[in-house]
């Protein structure tokens, strides 16, 4: 399967659903699923096959490439799975919304867009759908009006930002080099002197580090993840904000190079040690603001930043094992965050757009299955052993642990115990608890929601238990980088300095656990009694009075909540408010009146006399 | 192999008997520090037999399972753990396997008390993850100290490093998250002046209070496996494990007995009291001799 074909049905594909949509919307519905599965299919057969091909010639002089190998795989997979499985989702999910034709569109121009970030060969054609992918996501982010619309602008003007940068240094590399063939640039950074690669890695990790909400660029994401439909929010924070660390990835090895990369600078003040430090702190400030977090999806958010800040960590170090835990929880967090993701938008969806933490409570006895899927997300996210979040924070860390840095290991497993934090009051607020008296009808998810949230369950478990099928790709995409190979085997990886068996701790737990269920089902049978007959002693309780999860951790908050406030955040709005402000007094010159528009014309020629008689310019 | 499958079968019951051991231990001896007499030492072996033939309630599936998996989880953790040359999972991850299935013991309980819907769990729950996060800091440093110190994520290494009472806890720089670790197992071990969680006078023991019959017979098993995995933790990192099982239980005794004559005169903190304590103390100290750690290599 060519490249070519892959893009070519993406885009047309996105037209044709825009099309049939406007003919009949089961059609709609029926060839966007379709679309979806063909593409995840098209890309799965890909797999293991790697070249280049020419697109279009002549673009000002430039051929547009494409290129495809291990890595360029991985990320694609991953884009069209979280897309197709988004999508299934958002068959009920978007029902009877309006515009839908609009979204399903702007749903699949985002899928092309990413897919041709990941395949492009040149920087031209990388830039082109870069920008693709980030003006369909603005009109996804600002769906739903109303305050979407400030965030999409907000994270629109933002991403301009980040595009001007990235389009400076392909400018520059254009000037220099004369070629932007990705393979071409790297052979002539090869030669480059240590200040223009320094220029170059700066000017793209701006581009870059705004995609993937780094801290300090990370000020859009939170607004956006949160306002954004809940299936696009699973694909924004799932794979778009990913394709800021493939962006990284490629600037990093592929095109400067792992040896050029780390002997950039020296000790503490090398390029990459001060990027790691970037990564710890993005794991753990964001995190712990996500635990101050009452709205489900801004808490999911902030958590995106914080895993961003893990996979920066990891590929930053510039080690065979780093590199694996990195990009190994890319495709963990695009699980694990997506599938959160989605049951927070079965859960809205039940309960008529509901996302804040206080007012729901006892869901898990209404929409089970949508709880178990929250559930293993959570676990996936805080690392718990048996989850795929497990084995790439396992990587992560032992690398860090054996490259002497624990300050930065410790930043990581701080960041963990405050994502359990969160995570529990996420899972506990919604589904545990006392269910209010008005959701005691609420019926459970649609099938079409319930299947995507399935299949990423068991996702994050399958890839948990047998880490070895992902690692045995994610090693190839190493040695492809120029990284030592890894003893990879199906249950995790061995090594002289300690291996990792999963196998081993998922039979101990499992058999821990089947013993204790059998020493459990041994004693006497309990009795099911309602939630408050042991506390209240079968007298009266008002309903809906207590709600005892509200303030969850305020004693821990009142400590640390004057820490962390987003400073950078009150600096790039005061920075918006006085260019704003600046902006309006400069509009006043133009009044609308002609007359004075041709004083002003007077006024600058006497000017430009003036200076010609007096200081002789020219 | 044969020897491996009978370590595996040992150590959890090891472990179970000197957890209850403790446990009928604390009692006995706040007891005579109160000028009591005290119960017999296997009161709490009876208690879980008592319990297991007693009625309980339960208020749905993930209450049950909860517990289910709390306890699984502790059973598993002892696996990973060197008792005295004994360890059966030595290879399979070393100390970070460790440290993330310490996150299933209070995660099982929380969810299972999440459940059960009474104010008391939730205060006491909530209580229980700040006291964490307020005990994991410096516990955290204090780790990644040795494992920096020994560059290994093994715990056996350790152990082994510490050969001929080269003891981790009587070297320079170690003694300092050594001695954090020490200050913080009251903490860790639910013992006042840090009994924040069960607080009986105040939130009628917290998350247990719930659970009667056989669940509180697996919680109180539970608890006893916390007791010895994080006391035999802080054996195997800071006091050189031991050759043997007795004298790795001596070594328990001598902490233990610590822990409990600090628990039997000291009041209660409040929970931002305890936090800050944590945060303040241990954590100086943890984070000096990691700075020293990274400075001596």
């Amino acid at each position: 399967m060519s490249p070519e074909i892959l893009l070519s049905v993406a885009f047309v594909g996105a037209a044709l659903t825009y099309i049939l949509g406007r003919i009949s919307s089961s059609l709609r519905d029926v060839f966007s699923v379709l679309l979806s599965v063909a593409l995840v299919a098209m890309v799965a057969l890909m797999y293991g096959m790697s070249g280049e091909e020419e697109f279009y010639m002549g673009f000002l002089g430039l051929p547009l490439v494409l290129r495809y190998g291990t890595l360029q795989w991985l990320f694609a997979i991953a884009v069209s799975s979280i897309c197709a499985l988004s999508t299934v989702f958002s068959l009920s999910y978007m029902r009877g919304k309006e515009r839908l034709n609009f979204f399903y569109f702007s749903m699949f121009l985002v899928e092309a867009g990413m897919l041709g970030v990941v395949l492009s060969g040149d920087l031209v054609s990388f830039y082109i759908f870069w920008e693709v992918m980030s003006w369909s996501a603005f009109l996804l982010i600002s769906y739903n009006r109303g305050p979407a619309l400030a965030a999409g602008m907000k994270y629109i003007v933002m991403s301009v930002v980040g595009s001007v940068a990235m389009l400076v240094g392909i400018l520059s590399l254009y000037a220099t080099y004369g070629t932007l063939g990705i393979p071409e640039v790297a052979s002539h950074m090869a030669s480059a002197s240590s200040g223009y690669i320094l220029f170059t890695l700066i000017i793209f990790g701006i581009g870059f580090g705004i995609k993937s909400a780094i801290v300090p660029l990370h000020t859009w994401l939170p607004d956006a993840h949160s306002e954004a439909p809940s299936p696009f929010s699973a694909v924004l924070s799932g794979v778009l904000i990913k394709m800021g660390t493939y962006g990284f990835l490629l600037i990093m090895y592929v095109m400067v190079g792992i040896k050029a990369f780390l002997e950039l600078g020296s000790g503490l003040y090398s390029f990459h040690y001060i990027l790691c430090w970037l990564g710890a702190i993005t794991a753990v400030i964001p995190t712990f603001i996500a635990l101050l977090q009452n709205d489900a999806k801004r808490l999911l958010a902030w958590h995106s930043i914080g895993q961003i800040g893990y996979i920066i960590l990891g590929i930053a170090l510039g080690t065979s094992l780093g590199i694996a835990g990195g990009v190994f929880h890319i495709l963990n967090h695009a699980t694990f965050k997506a599938l959160l993701f989605l049951t927070v938008g079965a859960v809205e969806y039940r309960t008529g757009g509901v996302r804040d933490l206080n007012s729901l409570g006892g869901l898990i006895k209404r929409m089970p299955l949508t709880f178990v899927g929250a559930l293993v997300g959570a676990l996936g996210i805080i690392g718990v052993p048996l989850t795929n979040g497990f084995v790439s924070k396992w990587l992560i860390y032992k690398t860090l642990i054996l490259n002497r840095h624990p300050f930065l290991t410790f930043a990581a497993f701080i960041g963990t115990w405050g994502t359990l934090l969160s995570f529990y009051k996420f899972l506990h607020n919604i589904f545990l608890g006392q269910l209010p008296e008005r959701y005691k009808d609420l019926e459970k998810a649609p099938f079409s929601m319930q299947l995507p949230i399935a299949i990423l369950s068991l996702a994050v478990v399958f890839f948990g238990i047998l880490p070895g099928i992902p690692l045995k790709v994610i090693n190839k995409i190493g040695v492809s980088l120029g990284f030592e190979p890894l003893k990879v085997s199906i249950w995790g990886l061995a090594s002289e300095t300690g291996a990792l068996n999963t196998l081993n701790i998922f039979t101990a737990v499992l058999v821990a656990g089947v013993i204790v269920w059998l020493i459990f089902r041994a004693g006497m049978k309990p009795v099911p009694v309602p939630q408050d007959n042991n506390y209240a002693a079968g007298s009266y309780i008002p309903r809906d009075r207590y709600i005892y999860t509200a303030e969850f951790y305020s004693p821990l908050f009142r400590m640390i909540r004057p820490y962390l406030r987003d400073v950078v955040d009150e600096f790039y709005m005061a920075l918006s408010k006085g260019v704003r402000r600046t902006s309006d007094k400069l509009r006043r010159i133009y009044v609308g009146d002609v007359g004075y528009y041709v004083i002003y014309i007077i006024l600058f020629l006497a000017l430009l006399i003036a200076l010609k008689i007096w200081l002789k310019l020219w | 192999m044969w020897v491996k499958a009978v370590e595996i079968i040992v150590s959890p019951i090891l472990a179970f008997v000197i957890g209850l051991f403790f446990m009928g231990l604390a009692r006995k001896i706040t007891a005579r520090i109160h000028w009591r007499y005290g119960p017999p030492i296997t009161q709490p072996l009876i208690d879980v037999i008592k319990l297991f033939t007693q009625r309980s309630v339960s208020h749905g599936l993930l209450f049950d399972m909860g517990v289910i998996l709390s306890l699984a989880g502790s059973i598993a953790l002892v696996l990973f753990i060197p008792f005295g040359g004994i360890c059966p999972l030595e290879s399979s991850g070393g100390l970070l396997v460790i440290l993330y299935l310490m996150l299933l013991i209070p995660l099982g309980l929380a969810l299972s008390g999440g459940e059960g819907a009474n104010p008391n769990i939730s205060i006491g729950i909530s209580r229980k993850l700040m006291l964490s996060l307020g005990y994991e800091v410096p516990f955290l440093l204090a780790v990644l100290a040795i494992m920096t110190h020994y560059h290994t994520i093994s715990a056996v290494d350790v152990v082994r490093a510490q050969e001929g009472f080269r003891w981790a806890l009587f070297s320079w720089p170690l003694v300092l998250p050594g001695l954090a670790y020490l200050m913080i197992l009251p903490a860790m071990l639910g013992l006042r002046p840090f009994e924040v969680v069960q607080a009986p006078q105040e939130i009628a023991s917290g998350p247990m209070v719930e659970y009667g019959g056989k669940y509180l017979a697996l919680v109180q098993i539970e608890h006893a496996l916390a007791v010895f995995v994080t006391i035999a933790l802080f054996v195997d990192l800071f006091l050189g494990g031991a050759s043997n099982p007795f004298f790795f239980f001596l070594k328990m005794c001598v902490i233990f007995l610590l822990g409990m004559f600090v628990n039997a005169v000291f009041p209660r903190f409040r929970i931002e009291q305890a936090v800050r304590f944590l945060w303040r103390w241990p954590t100086a100290l943890a984070f000096v001799g990691l700075v020293f750690t990274l400075l001596a290599r």
